[in-house]
């Protein structure tokens, strides 16, 4: 048995207190093309950013062909023969399909400081004939669509091989979310290609297309791989079911102080709302107190809709209703005035503003509660300021210290408290609001929206994992690829498994 | 609900920022230091002749600088600031003859005009501060030049409506000066007293924060630069109040010292930081600095030298690297 | 996503407003410039004399010197305030060292190379601060702009130093083939500047660096080095055109780049230079150069006040860079 191209032994990463790699060991043998599934946070874009170079693990060890190596950044992983084509678009647009393929390493093409463009296109050209791909190397990037640019991405991707003389590995991260029909089929033809001469690490939402590509399938949960399977016998039910199920108490999430809402009032109606490439025909309704949990992995379109329904995108159809009346925003300040909050993935730029203190964070949405006209109230202000502090937990030295000193949690609660205090909020929209805290924070976290609710604050939540999000909601959906797969009832005592919500996700 | 995590731990501590405030006491002390090194060259410095001059000459600049720096508190810049004020003298200098004391309201308000659509434009478009008003600039200079045909205008009749300024005393001390440093009291006291006082403050140092929890920055940004306009109006008054006659460039080679007194006062380039009265010492510092360099022998010519090397080692300074990301 | 789906090959352009759009902004510049050139010949009967021409020509060398070397800043997405105060100082250290009548240097054209590497220094220490110390290019410059204006005082010493250098002059004012000879200056310098646009890392990673920072350094290029080597460059043609101002009026002087800064930015804008980075070139700023001379010839022959006309080109240039990045705008962004 020849030796693995490249292989993971017990690798471990954790960044301040969150374990996003813990212990995880795979391989990838000659001219294979390994799948890799998870749902969000299991470790897969943590994985690849150390096989790119750009992490660091803290323990563990890669191996190329057998031999240990570190990369440092990555051009030492591009010189390990490990080419990626990334999630994100990484081609400048102003430049040649040439300059980019050949970007930082155009060696001979460039001689005693200049340019040979023949032999730069003739060197772009034998990457793009790798897959066979009929974009000349001259083209602008900006003049092609997003298909034709995965291409070049792919073939500079190639590019690796010619700085190692061993069959590269090839890293596909999410390489067909920006892709449609015809184009997808072109990409399964180039990965088949790509296996005659590297290997190939498939990294998809998508079960379906992961296992029809993929010689051997491994999922990831919690940072672990906690299987590996043959994708022609794998069950995909069974596979669901690796992806999710963890360890929580209800007592965790409080689910006990869930209260019912059936017969509130609804206060907010969406109605066939629509972005262009994002999401389309979203539908539903919240009503006062209820949590509606929205599903779904990176690119589903929850991201987009809760940042449409706040005011910070635009959208193109549909409309928006906020108790009885049609409402459409042209940014977060009308959204703010009437009623709603948001407490942002983003939350060292978005949430809170660093370097002003604590204090001014707390009135930085709504200061009327402590002033008179345009005038602060000090002493007033200083006395609601360390009641929040004091009622929310939140850990500072004092109010006048700089929000950005504090950590993560506090932070986080801080926000918090900068929506509680405004008396105009009606629906708060929570976007990954337990993301890099502590089990304490998360569960006072937990305990606010349950408060929140009773007070008869509308939430939307998403959620980081399928737990929080099953635990807290009272009605969820799922969404993949931009429409509403399913929703869920998930009132107390009737709550729906994590297996069912990743069925629609993937 | 378990306390026993935050109860039982002690509050964190901060370590005291000793180089900030270093940083922030800098141009005080500076400023005492000049005071103290020119003084010994020229004993009569500190005599009422010689502080009146000072003062009389800090005033305009001080009002420029003071429109600039709720500008600059954003992170931006306003380039036309000093060539908006000239053109205001050529428009005093033409209306204060017929309309008195309304030809200088309308100034005043023209100046005001040009400063909301100068952050009218910058806001609503998006495009960068510096080339906004760098077109503002050749728009406002190039029209001042045409009206006045490129000459000094005196101000025949009317001159009583802003002649008190410069001829008014108290304790000896120029009325200008004086009402330029109240001026920059109240700005510093509304900032304190107002709910939204720190609004300039907190989009220089968050702006997505800001307008994620509400706040219009379109209208704050807009707010700081009509401020600008309005002060380069006042200026402009003093300006030509004191010379009796309005001109197309008289306010042109104020532009720098202006932009040079806000970041030796300690505003940082990159907003945020700063404040009024920090302006006020920049000023200081900057026509002290003036005479100071005049007293120990620096030949006048050697002022512009002097003024670029000491804004790029200020910006240096205080500039705050870690909120710039991409700098371009 | 476009509803059919394009064969691999092709480029896509994905709806007629699209193609429209891509034609202007290639083709505007010259379409405008050409239209000028037409409409002034119609209008007045001095416009297109030989005389005439050769002002427009002469006009044209200096400000394209300029604006070739702010091409290169402005590609990064940075801006060169400073070229006024670098002209300034190289025409005077030119003056000074060259046959004039203050002192007895008469380094001859080793004048105009010291001139010329006046502007490189300024250049470098530009580059320098702002890539080092993380400066905003328009503070940096506005702050060596001032210095140089500085030197330029002190070396002027209260009365304009005369060149002269015979030679020197006639480099100036005189003309070969009927045209002024700097204008064969300002060719040369776009010939080189071209080149070094075209097949040099300078010129090629400047683009990558402007058109997306971040990649370009993912790739592994050294960003402060070209960053740097970019501002050099602006900083050399302040040089060179002050070196030929000088030589063009017969003195150094700390006014000679009076003005120019603004209309040279003008021309980069109005020629399709992207002030964002990442898009134009040396070519575009020719065609914008001769936009904007032929506009100010022009006008002035029909007896617009030449002052409206700045004030004009402040609002042209406003609204330039206001149409190229209109389609940038977002609710959630920060330009400051």
């Amino acid at each position: 048995m020849s030796v693995p191209v490249l292989e993971v032994k017990n690798l471990t990463k954790t960044f301040k207190n969150v374990v996003a790699l813990d212990n995880i060991t795979f391989e990838v043998r000659k001219h294979e093309v390994v799948g890799l599934i998870g749902e969000n946070g299991a470790g897969k874009s943590t994985l690849l950013k150390i096989l790119s170079g750009i992490y660091q693990p803290d323990s563990g060890e890669v191996l190329r062909n057998g031999v240990k190596t570190v990369f440092r950044g990555p051009q030492d992983s591009a010189k390990a023969g490990i080419g990626m084509v990334h999630q994100e678009q990484s081609l400048v647009t102003s430049v040649s399909v040439a300059e980019n393929i050949l970007l930082g390493s155009e060696t001979d093409a460039v001689r005693a400081g200049f340019f040979n463009w023949g032999k730069l296109n003739a060197k772009a050209q034998k990457q793009l004939d790798k897959i066979q791909s009929p974009i000349s190397p001259k083209e602008k990037v900006e003049n092609l669509s997003f298909a034709q640019r995965q291409m070049v991405e792919l073939a500079k991707a190639l590019g690796v091989e010619e700085f190692s003389k061993e069959a590269p590995v090839i890293v596909l991260d999410e390489p067909s979310s920006v892709l449609e029909g015809e184009e997808l089929e072109v990409l399964f033809t180039q990965i088949e290609r790509l296996r005659q001469f590297a290997s190939v690490i498939f990294v998809s939402h998508r079960l379906d297309e992961v296992l029809r590509v993929s010689d051997r399938v491994y999922v990831l949960k919690d940072g672990k791989s906690v299987a590996e399977r043959n994708p022609d016998t794998a069950d995909v039910d069974e596979l669901h079911r690796l992806m999710v199920g963890r360890e929580s108490s209800a007592e965790f999430y409080h689910e006990d102080e869930q209260l019912a809402v059936d017969g509130a009032p609804v206060v907010l109606k969406v109605d066939g709302l629509r972005k262009n490439n994002a999401f389309s025909d979203v539908s539903f309704e919240v009503r006062k107190g209820e949590v509606l949990g929205i599903a779904g992995v990176q690119g589903s379109g929850r991201e987009e809709l809760t940042r449409v329904i706040f005011g910070a995108e635009p959208f193109d159809g549909g409309s928006i209703t906020l108790d009885g009346k049609k409402v459409r925003f042209s940014s977060p300040v009308g959204a703010v005035s009437a009623g709603f909050g948001y407490i942002p993935a983003e939350r060292r730029i978005e949430g809170i503003a660093q370097g002003l203190s604590v204090q001014d964070n707390i009135f930085l949405a709504d200061p009327s509660p402590v002033s008179v006209g345009p005038f602060l109230l000090p002493a007033k202000a200083r006395t609601v300021a360390s009641e929040w502090i004091t009622r929310l937990r939140i850990r500072t030295p004092d109010r006048n210290a700089n929000v950005a000193n504090l950590s993560g949690g506090n932070q986080q609660k801080v926000v918090l408290a900068k929506w509680l205090n405004s008396p105009r909020l009606r629906v708060l929209i929570l976007d990954h609001p337990t993301r890099g805290l502590d089990v304490g924070a998360k569960e006072d976290v937990y305990t606010f929206v349950r408060q929140l609710c009773s007070q008869g604050i509308s939430i939307i939540l998403l959620a980081d994992t399928l737990e929080e999000t099953i635990a807290l909601s009272h009605s969820i959906f799922v969404m993949r690829d931009g429409q509403i797969q399913r929703r869920f009832d998930a009132s107390p005592g009737n709550k729906p498994k994590p297996v069912d919500l990743v069925e629609q996700m993937v | 609900m378990s306390d026993t995590t935050t109860l039982a731990a002690p509050k964190p501590r901060v370590a005291v920022d000793w180089k900030g405030r270093l940083v922030s006491a800098l141009p005080l002390i500076g400023l005492v230091l000049l005071v103290i090194v020119v003084t010994i060259n020229q004993p009569n410095f500190l005599a009422l002749g010689s502080v009146r001059g000072l003062l009389e000459s800090m005033a305009p600049i001080l009002l420029l600088a003071l429109g600039q720096t709720f500008v600059i508190l954003t992170g931006g810049i306003d380039l036309s600031f000093a060539a908006t004020a000239s053109f205001g003298t050529v428009l005093l200098a033409l209306w204060l003859p017929n309309l008195g004391m309304l030809g200088l309201v309308a100034v005043l308000a023209t100046m005001t005009l040009i400063g909301f659509v100068n952050g009218f434009v910058i806001a609503k478009t998006q495009i960068p501060s510096f080339i906004a008003t760098l077109g503002a600039l050749g728009l406002y200079s190039g029209l001042g030049l045409a009206i006045s045909g490129a000459s000094n205008i005196r101000i025949s009749q009317g001159y009583e409506a802003i002649g008190w300024i410069t001829d008014l005393r108290i304790a000896g001390l120029p009325l200008s000066a004086i009402l330029v440093v109240l001026i920059a009291v109240v700005i510093a006291v509304a900032m304190k007293v107002l709910a939204r006082g720190k609004s300039f403050h907190a989009i220089g140092l968050a702006e997505q924060a800001v307008l994620m929890s509400g706040g219009s920055t379109v209208r704050i940004r807009i707010l700081a630069f009509t401020l600008c306009g309005l002060f380069s109006g006042l200026a402009a008054v003093m300006l030509a109040a004191s010379q009796r006659s309005g001109g197309p460039t008289l306010a042109d080679t104020l532009q720098l010292p202006a932009i040079a007194a806000v970041v030796i006062g300690g505003t940082a380039i990159t907003g945020g930081v700063g404040g009024a009265m920090k302006t006020v010492i920049g000023a200081l510092i900057i026509v002290v600095l003036r005479v100071g360099l005049s007293a120990i022998g620096v030949p006048p010519s050697f002022e512009q030298i002097v003024y670029g090397a000491v804004i790029i080692a200020a910006v240096v300074l205080t500039i705050d690297r870690s909120r710039l990301g991409v700098v371009k | 996503m476009t509803t059919t789906a394009p064969k691999l090959g092709e480029p896509v352009t994905t709806d007629r407003g699209a193609q429209v759009k891509k034609f202007l902004t290639t083709a505007g510049p010259l379409i405008a410039f050409i239209a000028l050139a037409i409409f002034f010949t119609v209008a007045s009967p001095t416009f297109s004399t030989p005389g005439n021409l050769s002002i427009l020509l002469t006009q044209l060398s200096i400000l394209l010197v300029i604006g070739i070397g702010l091409t290169f800043v402005i590609l990064l997405g940075s801006i060169d305030l400073s070229v006024e105060g670098v002209m300034a100082s190289s025409s005077l250290v030119f003056v000074l060292l060259a046959t004039n009548d203050r002192n007895d240097f008469q380094f001859g054209f080793f004048a105009v190379i010291a001139g010329i590497l006046t502007g490189s220094l300024f250049g470098l220490i530009n580059g320098v601060l702002h890539v080092r110390l993380g400066i905003p290019s328009f503070m940096v410059t506005l702050g060596t702009g001032a210095i140089g204006i500085g030197v330029a005082t002190v070396l002027f010493g209260g009365r304009a130093p005369r060149l002269l250098d015979d030679t020197l002059r006639f480099w100036g004012v005189g003309s070969t083939f009927g045209i002024s000879n700097l204008v064969f200056i300002a060719i040369l310098v776009l010939a080189i500047a071209f080149v070094v646009q075209r097949f040099t890392r300078v010129g090629r990673y400047g683009y990558a660096i402007g058109g997306d920072e971040a990649i370009a350094k993912l790739s592994g290029i050294n960003i402060r080095k070209y960053k740097i080597s970019a501002f050099v460059v602006s900083g050399t043609a302040s040089g060179i055109a002050g070196v030929m101002a000088a030589m063009q009026l017969g003195v150094g002087d700390t006014t000679i780049g009076g003005g120019m800064l603004f209309t040279a930015i003008t021309a980069v804008v109005l020629g399709g230079t992207l002030l964002v980075g990442g898009r134009g070139g040396v070519i575009q700023t020719l065609i914008g150069v001769g936009i904007i001379v032929v506009l100010a010839n022009g006008l002035i022959l029909i007896g617009v006040d030449p002052y409206i006309q700045t004030a004009v080109q402040g609002v042209v240039i406003v609204i330039a860079v206001i149409a190229s990045g209109w389609s940038l705008r977002r609710r959630v962004r920060v330009i400051k």
